[in-house]
């Protein structure tokens, strides 16, 4: 009987010094909205999301966060009426006692949990934060979190409206291998091509999906000398150069460093498994909190860092698949087995989409120019963001250099002929500068 | 470890075996002194991972090797001894495996069998094993029987000593020149993610590749190259059956290959060569292909076939695995890389007169065993029907979603990769896959009664390797199993003197003493039993060299006759049952050999011109299944049209056919005794529709004959104009557009008729679907014909559903013709005709997914009986009354685009066909509610979906999937299903004609159907067959048609120039001609 009043007696002097810790504020700095992006990329890559709609897992959380961080911090722009179709958030109702550093980092976690599939996984990573906020200042959270969930719900409606739904339920992708330039699937899961209807998605800043189409690429023809065939044939000779050259040559660990592939088929004896990655986007989210890190970023300077730079990659997807499923191009690998070398297989996995343009150029040519607009050319740094999958640091003296070896990473992986990456990484380029002209985010 | 689990299966086997089985008692070693035990070790540097078939576990041969009248036992193991057991008598045997010298020196061992290689009268043993991988070293082993109790290494003498990766072997006599050759089964193991072309087969590789070895006195040489059997390097050769297939006389080979890899079917030409056949006879195989097995299952003395695959039965590991290949990557594999169709299930081949093979597993019952190894017919309860064991089990599951998908790479991926080593906690995530055997008691009509719970323990083993023996001599067949990590399995058959036996030993002679090869037909009261003896059978094993016949209580077999492998052979008449018979050639006549399924006066005779009919319907390469993923079947391939009328005026009869998709509509003229294509401009241009109905008829009273045309495809949604009909009124000579409403449905049929008596062809026009919606219910219409303008009649509302077929028949005989319309998930509507008004006259509740109606007085009674072309029974579709197959119909996830979910039901639950990333697809929500594969195994569809969603969808149902009649008597009719060799696929077509000039009628019967995803597998196998009335029917394959692999749209029947014939029309096929062989029905 005295231990349970006991037990109900310290109960109540806890509740009662959790309330005395009322004025306590709650401090966000940009490390938690690091651990927020870094533990949305975990899930990810649990729940394996193809790149595309990676992208689109990154951009709408970041939009929510600058948004309500905009509000507060008189030196960011909001992106209402910049963004298509986004109206303005809704005013907070108790400015003295929001903290909108935690607003915005509710929201972020709020978003990314509707995205992803795994819920879980999030809802205990947010749980355990909620319950320290909590504890440190009860109104204050209570606040912020009304605000960061209501801004949450706003673009929440938004981001609905922006055709991803509709996508799901449109065709596959037709297999018809009598076209001899057309995709078709690639050893060894022969999956489908993925999201077909990707240029349906509603575009951020670019007008429409096609307005950075590149030229086309070179007339299909297996002629010998013929601009086709010798693109062919190049990956294939690059290829076994290097190959030849060892696991240690440059290019090959160039190719694997920049693999960025969420989806590796393995098969061992009779074993099947997935070596899974980062998408080609989500690398570039790591380069954006390296280099946030290191320009010593606040949490405003942080955010907006972010969000630009996953609404280039965003928009850089768009425009990269409009063109993927116009061109249609057939992959290096299904026309050197068929016509140079049988046995012939790519340093890295062919991932399961048309060739042309290549995807991590567009979107590595797009987030470097993003970023460069945020940190400045010539930005050195050292990109580890692949070490938790087995891969070595690699140091860059400039964004534009780290997406110029992303490109050309594609050519010695095998996975790509030359014009996809030279082409490609001018398409991103290109949509890039667009982006960061049209984009009045910072208050000049 | 191992000794653990060992113990723990004992003692599962303790607590089980107090009472045994109604049929079969399981021994223990402590009564039979077999204690044997496979056990296999995995180490850092052997497992799954290093060694694809590192769980197939050992062989094992049963014979009797001292002659002393009771069969002796050998297990070969993997990594542990091999042992030679003895039988004392009694079920008591002894381990003499050292006195013998039959351990064996290899390091991994595979399948063993028992031949008389040398001719000496003393069974020998020949050991398989995996050499040159895994630091695996030896040989296969030849064991050469001493006559005393010992054997004699003696592979290198004979030229058996292979060092190469082999799985099992058969030896038979299949140039018939006396002595034992050798069919040396051998698997690949390299794991290169790409399929590589099918012609890699023809490559030869030592170590992978299958070899046929000639004996030549006692040497035996490779002729594998010169005989025509493939040895590449993608054959993962699983399984090897050696039978007569086509009863020629020369014994035939089927070689099951495990993955991407085609079977092989190989046909003994008799000159020491044979032809690989697999695609002319079998219209798809088994994809992971095991172990196989022969016998005569529906006693037409021809041998039918069985290959095992993996498919699970249970909804949780069926829906937690990987299923069948994409649609897509199957189009890739077959038309890309050159290999035939596989699907991930068991497959029943019955073998035809023709030689082609109609693939029953799904009727018959056992297409669903789980991860099956071992499979052997026998007739085990002795009732005169072969029935069926089969052994399974994997210790882990290496198909596992969870694990390929997210286990794997967060546990244990990086640890492969850098260490190589598998961590135990690891591998245990994958799921077990520890399953009951399963034994089937066979019927009369092709199917098999699962008796596994109740013949035997269902003991949760790891099993393989099986052969058969009478142990206890007391005249049934009892089974020896090979487990993995347990003692064998001891089945003994209690049968005894319930029901009678007969069990023959053959002596023949030479080098062949035991008579393999040998056929015993046995004939009681009019019906055949057929067996061969070919001992090696199952997986690597091979069974006692008996011949075992059931007699149930006959005490008399009629007739014995034996064909001996020489094709010489006797007849012995009236023999005594229950007893043990030893037969040796005596007063033996020549017996032709000339293979016995040929069809000697055939009714249909192929034409060599077509009649100058040539004509190829190709489909378009629109795919349903990736606008709509989740709709159960295609709608776009119903085509194509089909009209017989005079169009140029000339008398006689001209043919219509239409085009798929861009492909136009062409028209052959009837000349004397040909047809000619002729071009019409006005049907030319009208090329993009699909048209999937025709008829020519006279709609303007102009004497002229008009066309309509039913658009439909699948592929034009909403309100396109390529959706319309197309009507071509016939002016002069030219044709002109005529007035026809707009009807923007898939249309499936259109059929006149002058429903209101005003003089004049009015219209039906069925609605089959709306394009991007199935399952909606869409409306079909009646059109007025007013001096040939088309309007629709208002009044008509009888008809909303999915319509595929209609007639106009007067059914109550009130002479006015009533209309009798059928679909798919519908039951057949009649609607009484009153004066041009309309009204359902019976509720029939038969819902079917009808595909046509045909009127004929099947019972003779003088009145009108209907027969229906359903889906037949043989699919993974289930329903009957009590417990119909559902569609739910609903826009489940809101996005404004509507899904089915088809699912069938199980043990009185409701289960979606789908998994959940065919679900997941296209409902993105359930990627959300279920994030893993485990999480929604089992899940039924009460618990998948919301009861909101449900309660918003529309149901249709399904009760009855057989194809059969509506008898009529007095007015009320009854459902008839046909007998199960008419349910092997959907009847798509009839036609009636006197075809055997006996002055009644008959009706010829087709059908097959493609349009559905590799789940399903492909219905390809019906031969067609001619109904002379409800008990005689007769299929196709007798007659000399041939409908299989080929998709049937219409059967018509031609008479021209004194001859009749027989109109075939496929889909994505040429139209054949045959001609009707008019004679006097013999008989």
């Amino acid at each position: 009987m005295m231990k349970k009043v006991g037990a109900l007696m310290s109960m109540a002097l806890l509740a009662l010094t959790s309330c005395t810790k009322k004025s306590e504020h709650i401090a966000i700095g940009p490390e938690d909205y690091h651990n927020s992006v870094d533990k949305v990329t975990e899930v990810m890559i649990h729940d394996i999301f193809s790149p595309p709609v990676a992208s689109r897992i990154y951009v709408y959380p970041n939009i929510a966060a600058y948004e309500i961080m905009a509000k507060k911090n008189q030196d960011y722009q909001s992106l209402s009426g910049q963004l298509r179709d986004l109206d303005a958030v809704p005013e907070p109702g108790n400015k003295e006692e929001l903290n909108y550093e935690l607003a915005a980092l509710i929201s972020h976690i709020d978003l990314s949990r509707r995205l992803i599939f795994s819920e879980d996984r999030i809802n205990v990573y947010r749980d355990s934060l909620y319950r320290t906020w909590e504890n440190t200042n009860e109104k204050e959270f209570n606040v912020s979190k009304a605000y960061g969930l209501e801004v949450a719900e706003h673009v929440a409606l938004w981001m609905d409206k922006d055709n991803y739904k509709q996508t799901r339920t449109m065709p596959k992708f037709t297999v018809n291998s009598n076209e001899p330039s057309r995709w078709q699937p690639t050893p060894p899961s022969y999956m489908d091509g993925i999201e077909p209807h990707w240029n349906k998605i509603r575009p951020f800043v670019i007008d429409s999906s096609a307005q950075f189409k590149p030229a086309p690429p070179p007339p299909f023809s297996m002629e010998e000398g013929s601009d086709f065939f010798n693109e062919v044939k190049e990956v294939y000779d690059i290829s076994n150069q290097i190959t030849a050259e060892g696991d240690d040559s440059e290019e090959v660990e160039i190719a694997q460093f920049w693999d960025c592939n969420p989806y590796v088929s393995v098969t061992r004896g009779h074993l099947m498994f997935a070596t899974k990655k980062i998408t080609p986007g989500a690398h570039w989210i790591g380069i954006v909190k390296i280099a946030s890190r290191k320009a010593n970023s606040d949490f405003a300077k942080t955010v907006y860092a972010y969000t630009k730079t996953s609404i280039a990659i965003a928009d850089a997807f768009i425009s990269c698949w409009d063109e993927k499923y116009r061109s249609n191009l057939i992959r290096p690998e299904t026309l050197i087995n068929e016509h140079i070398d049988d046995s012939w297989e790519p340093i890295l996995q062919t991932p399961p989409f048309p060739e042309y343009t290549s995807g991590h150029s567009v979107v590595s040519g797009a987030a470097a120019t993003a970023l460069t607009s945020v940190f400045g050319d010539d930005f050195a740094f050292d990109d580890d963001t692949e070490v938790p999958y087995g891969l070595p640091v690699r140091s860059f003296t400039s964004f534009k250099q780290a997406a110029d070896e992303a490109a050309i990473s594609r050519m010695y992986g095998g996975i790509h002929y030359r014009k996809a990456v030279e082409i490609g990484i001018k398409q991103g380029r290109d949509l890039g500068q667009f982006v960061v002209d049209n984009l009045s985010m910072e208050s000049k | 470890m191992n000794k653990i689990i060992a113990a723990l299966a004992i003692g599962f086997l303790l607590a089980g075996c107090k009472k045994g089985g109604e049929l079969f008692d399981t021994l223990l070693p402590e009564k039979t002194g077999i204690d044997f035990v496979n056990s296999i070790t995995e180490t850092n540097d052997l497992s799954i991972l290093d060694y694809l078939y590192f769980y197939n576990g050992g062989g094992v041969a049963v014979g009797d090797v001292n002659n002393d009248n009771l069969p002796d036992i050998f297990f070969s193991g993997n990594q542990v001894k091999n042992k030679l057991y003895l039988n004392k008598g009694d079920l008591k045997f002894e381990d003499i495996t050292d006195s013998s010298g039959l351990e064996g020196n290899s390091s991994w061992n595979t399948g063993s069998v028992m031949a008389d290689v040398n001719g000496d009268g003393w069974l020998d043993i020949y050991v398989c094993a995996v050499v040159g991988i895994n630091g695996f070293d030896g040989y296969n082993e030849l064991y050469i029987n001493n006559q005393d109790g010992t054997f004699t290494e003696s592979a290198s003498k004979y030229g058996l000593d292979f060092d190469s990766y082999s799985s099992s072997a058969a030896f038979f006599d299949y140039d018939t020149d006396g002595d034992l050759d050798l069919y040396l089964l051998n698997h690949a193991v390299h794991t290169s993610g790409s399929f590589g072309k099918a012609s890699l087969r023809t490559k030869r590789n030592y170590e992978t590749g299958d070899k046929l070895l000639r004996n030549d006195n006692g040497k035996f040489k490779d002729v594998s190259e010169e005989a025509g059997i493939y040895g590449g390097i993608n054959g993962y050769g699983l399984g090897v059956a050696v039978s007569d297939f086509n009863v020629d006389g020369y014994p035939d080979i089927y070689v099951g290959n495990d993955f991407h890899e085609d079977d092989y079917y190989y046909l003994n030409n008799g000159d020491g060569t044979f032809t690989e056949s697999l695609r002319t006879y079998f219209g798809h195989t088994t994809r992971f292909s095991m172990g196989s097995d022969v016998a005569d299952i529906n006693h037409d003395g021809l041998p039918d076939l069985i290959s095992l695959d993996m498919l699970p039965e249970e909804e949780v590991p069926l829906k937690a695995s990987e299923g069948d290949e994409d649609i897509q990557i199957q189009q890739l594999r077959t038309q890309q890389y050159g290999y035939h169709y596989q699907f991930t299930r068991n497959m029943l081949y019955v073998n035809q007169p023709d030689g082609k093979f109609m693939e029953t597993a799904l009727l018959s019952g056992v297409a669903a065993t789980d991860w099956s190894w071992a499979t052997l017919f026998a007739d085990y309860n002795q009732d005169g029907n072969q029935d069926l064991f089969v052994a399974n089990g994997i210790p882990k599951r290496p198909n596992d979603l969870d694990f390929i998908k997210f286990v794997s790479s967060d546990q244990i991926q990086s640890k492969i990769n850098n260490t190589r080593l598998v961590d135990q906690k690891a591998m245990d995530m994958m799921p077990s896959g520890v399953h009951h055997n399963y034994i089937f008691q066979g019927r009369d009509d092709l199917t098999f009664e699962d008796m596994s719970t109740n013949w035997m323990i269902p003991e949760k083993l790891i099993s393989g390797a099986s052969a058969y023996g009478d142990l206890d001599n007391d005249g049934d067949l009892d089974l020896v199993v090979n487990n993995l990590n347990a003692p064998p399995s001891i089945y003994v058959n209690k049968t005894n003197n319930k029901a009678n036996f007969l069990k023959v030993k053959l002596r023949f002679k030479g080098k062949n003493p035991y008579g393999i090869g040998t056929k015993v037909y046995a004939y009681t009261d009019g019906t055949l039993q057929f067996k061969e003896l070919f001992p090696a059978r199952g997986f690597q094993a091979s069974s006692e060299p008996i011949v075992h016949f059931g007699f149930r209580q006959k005490e008399l077999v009629d007739s014995l006759k034996v064909v001996w492998p020489d094709r010489t052979c006797q007849t012995i008449k009236n023999v005594l049952v229950n007893q043990e018979l030893t037969l040796e050639p005596k007063n033996t006549k020549s017996h032709s050999g000339v293979s016995s399924n040929k069809v000697a006066t055939p009714l249909f005779k192929l034409t060599d011109g077509n009649l100058g009919l040539q004509y190829l319907h190709k489909e378009d390469n629109y795919l349903d299944f990736n606008r709509e993923k989740l709709i159960p079947y295609k709608i776009s391939d119903r085509g194509p049209a089909f009209a017989v009328g005079d169009l140029n005026l000339d008398g006689k009869d001209d043919i219509l056919l239409g085009g798929s998709k861009f492909d136009p509509t062409k028209v052959f003229l009837q000349q004397d005794s040909i047809f000619v294509p002729q071009n019409f401009e006005a049907i030319r241009k009208d090329s993009i529709k699909e048209q999937v109905s025709a008829i020519i008829a006279d709609f303007t009273g102009n004497n002229k004959n008009d066309i309509v045309l039913g658009a439909a495809g699948g592929d034009f949604y909403g309100r396109s104009k390529r959706l319309t009909e197309t009507y071509l009124i016939q002016k002069d000579t030219a044709f002109t557009d005529g007035t026809f409403p707009e009807l923007f449905q898939n249309t499936s049929v259109v059929k006149p008729c002058d429903y209101d008596g005003d003089g004049d062809l009015d219209l039906f026009v069925g609605g089959h679907a709306e394009t991007g919606n199935f399952g909606k219910a869409v409306p079909s219409y009646l059109l007025k014909n007013e001096k040939g303008v088309f309007t629709i009649d208002d009044s008509f509302d009888k008809v909303n559903g999915m319509v595929t077929d209609a007639i106009w028949n007067d059914f109550d005989g009130d002479g006015q013709k009533d209309l009798i319309v059928v679909g798919e998930w519908m039951s057949p509507l009649f609607l009484r005709n009153n004066d041009g008004q309309f009204e359902e006259a019976f509720d029939l509740e038969v819902s079917g997914l009808w595909q046509i109606i045909h009127p004929f007085d099947i019972d003779a009674d003088g009145d009108m009986d209907y027969l229906l072309g359903n889906w037949g029974t043989n699919n993974k579709f289930n329903a009957s009354k009590k417990s119909p197959l559902r569609m739910y119909y609903h826009d489940f996830d809101g996005n404004g685009q509507t899904e089915t979910v088809v699912a069938i039901p199980k043990n009185n639950k409701y289960y979606t066909l789908e998994g959940l990333d065919g679900l997941a697809g296209q409902m993105v929500f359930l990627k959300k509610n279920y994030t893993s594969y485990s999480s929604f195994a089992g899940k039924t569809v009460e618990e998948i979906f919301s009861k909101e969603q449900l309660e918003e969808s529309t149901i249709w149902e399904v009760n009855t999937l057989a194809s059969g009649y509506l008898k009529n008597a007095d007015g009320t009719f009854t459902f008839v299903p046909f007998k199960n060799e008419l349910q092997v696929a959907p009847i798509m077509a009839f036609a009636s004609y006197d075809f055997d000039a006996d002055n009644e009628r008959e009706v010829l019967v087709g059908g097959n159907y493609f349009g559905v995803k590799p789940y399903h597998g492909r219905f390809d196998s019906f031969p067609g067959a001619l109904i002379n009335n409800e008990k005689n029917i007769i299929l196709g394959n007798q007659l000399g048609l041939d409908f299989t692999q080929k998709s049937l749209r219409h059967l018509h029947v031609l008479e021209m120039g004194g001859q009749s014939y027989l109109l075939a029309i496929f889909n994505n096929a040429n139209l054949e001609v045959y001609q009707i062989m008019n004679r006097q029905k013999e008989r």
